[in-house]
């Protein structure tokens, strides 16, 4: 009985097969930052020289090698090593790595809150 | 001519829907990789021989120490043995540990293998742990004395003890003395190769992308491709090969609060892993 509906399964996903190998998963595009916008994001990294910092892919000339590159930062788990990697703890950091991590070799830039929504929005895109 | 080139056709259309068929079979998902169901008895059988020829190839039986059998020796490998290896192939009157009950597959009890196999076979295992199963290599968390000691008591202890003696002996272990953690960095010569091999022993992969080691593709932190260019370690020590030895040993010293842990790191692999690192070089 099972085994026969195990060798259904079987068959039917072998059929199905073909169709999904062909239709690749199209990338929706996420927004996972409410009321950042990732283009003016991306200007402001220009502007704010994070660049001379990080490697951040898609900017003009950002290959900085002072701090961790940004490439692949959507997925990591943590921001600075301690906070766990959330909109609202990416725009903190952004904003206050002072205060997040006293010491730490990333200045503050004094970026307001509104651009560094739109700097966080544009690091979200970075997968 | 034309026979020759049609058997060529012949085979390669076969390689070619072998290699389709073996890929429809793995993206099907029809393999059950869980750990409740047990190999077919030829694929476990195939396991167990190539593990075994494996073993007997590669451990060199004129490397057994003298002495292995006396008392002193034995006693210290029980030691060992009840703080590392029993909650996992437990002892007479000793389960496994509930997690290891669960493994697939499930650790054996020794003692038959203490009977079969020579000491210095089961040295290697210890030494260096089987791939694709839960058994770890032990070589980076202890001495060369240690394995041996603990093979001698697999081979030479476990198998004339009953369940009451191995209780009596674990009830009268003294408390394992605090292991003394090195402090400062003394400075030594670290060697790449040697610290590709040890990144593959502390977990390393599961949180970084490393460029040539398999599978380290997650970024729990930053990833380490470039690393050698970097200027600073976590945002905080200047990329010195001093302070990556001191950031690899203790983490959490210079960083409080960091979601990197102190793994435990020997000075050692922490000046190899450095020198690996160092090989890493910005894109
Ligand atoms: C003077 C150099 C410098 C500049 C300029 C700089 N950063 Fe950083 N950044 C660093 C360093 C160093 C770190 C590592 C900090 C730490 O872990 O404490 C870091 C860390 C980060 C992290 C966390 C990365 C991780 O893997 O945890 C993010 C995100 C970040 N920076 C974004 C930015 C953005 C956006 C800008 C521009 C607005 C910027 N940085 C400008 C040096 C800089
Ligand atoms: C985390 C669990 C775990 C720990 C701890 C552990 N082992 Fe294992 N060991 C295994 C597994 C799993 C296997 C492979 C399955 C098997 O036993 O064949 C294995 C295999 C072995 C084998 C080969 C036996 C065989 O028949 O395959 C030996 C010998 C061995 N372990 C000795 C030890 C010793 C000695 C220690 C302590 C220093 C130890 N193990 C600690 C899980 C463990
Ligand atoms: C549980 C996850 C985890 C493990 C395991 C781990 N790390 Fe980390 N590592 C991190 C995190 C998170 C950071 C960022 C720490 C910080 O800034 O405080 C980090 C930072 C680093 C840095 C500094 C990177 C930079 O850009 O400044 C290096 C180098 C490093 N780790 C190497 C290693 C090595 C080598 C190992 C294995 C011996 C290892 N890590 C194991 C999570 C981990």
């Amino acid at each position: 009985m099972t085994r026969i509906n195990r060798d259904r399964r079987a068959a039917l996903m072998l059929a199905l097969m073909s169709l999904a190998l062909g239709a690749c998963a199209r990338h929706e595009r996420q927004v996972l930052l409410p009321g950042g916008d990732d283009r003016r994001g991306r200007e402001l990294i220009d502007r704010y020289g994070c660049g001379t910092c990080h490697v951040v892919p898609g900017t003009g000339s950002a290959r900085g090698q002072v701090g961790p590159p940004l490439d692949g930062i959507a997925h990591r788990s943590y921001i600075g090593g301690t906070l766990p990697n959330t909109p609202d703890n990416m725009v903190l950091f952004i904003r206050q790595p002072q205060k997040v991590r006293p010491g730490s070799a990333m200045p503050d830039l004094g970026i307001p809150e509104h651009e560094a929504r739109d700097v966080a929005a544009y690091l979200y895109t970075l997968k | 001519m034309r026979r020759t080139a049609r058997l060529a056709l012949g085979i390669m259309t076969a390689g070619l829907i072998a290699a389709g068929g073996a890929g429809i079979f793995v993206y099907s998902g029809a393999y059950d990789i869980s750990a409740t169901d047990q190999h077919t008895p030829p694929v476990y059988w195939a396991m167990q021989f190539m593990m075994r020829r494996a073993v007997a190839v590669r451990a060199d039986e004129s490397e057994t120490p003298a002495g292995l059998a006396q008392a002193e020796v034995v006693r210290r490998g029980f030691a060992l043995y009840h703080r590392n290896c029993v909650q996992c192939h437990g002892g007479p009157g000793f389960s496994p540990e509930p997690a290891a009950l669960g493994m697939m597959p499930v650790p054996a009890y020794l003692v038959p293998v203490g009977r079969e196999w020579t000491a210095a076979q089961i040295h290697w295992v210890v030494k260096n742990g089987i791939k694709m199963t839960a058994m770890p290599a032990w070589k980076h968390r202890m001495s060369e004395d240690d394995m041996w000691e603990v093979a001698a008591f697999v081979k030479h202890g476990l198998q004339y003890l009953s369940q009451a003696q191995y209780r009596e002996a674990a009830a009268n272990l003294p408390a394992p003395a605090a292991r003394a953690r090195p402090s400062g960095v003394e400075g030594g010569v670290g060697n790449a190769a040697a610290g590709r091999r040890a990144i593959d022993q502390y977990a390393c992969a599961t949180c970084h992308v490393i460029p040539g080691i398999t599978g380290a593709t997650r970024q729990v932190g930053p990833p380490l491709r470039g690393m050698a260019s970097r200027s600073y370690i976590a945002g905080v020590l200047a990329n010195t090969p001093r302070n990556m030895v001191r950031w690899l040993m203790s983490p959490q010293q210079v960083s409080p609060g960091s979601a990197m842990p102190d793994l435990g790191l020997r000075e050692q692999d922490a000046l190899d892993i450095a020198a690996y690192l160092a090989t890493l070089h910005g894109d």
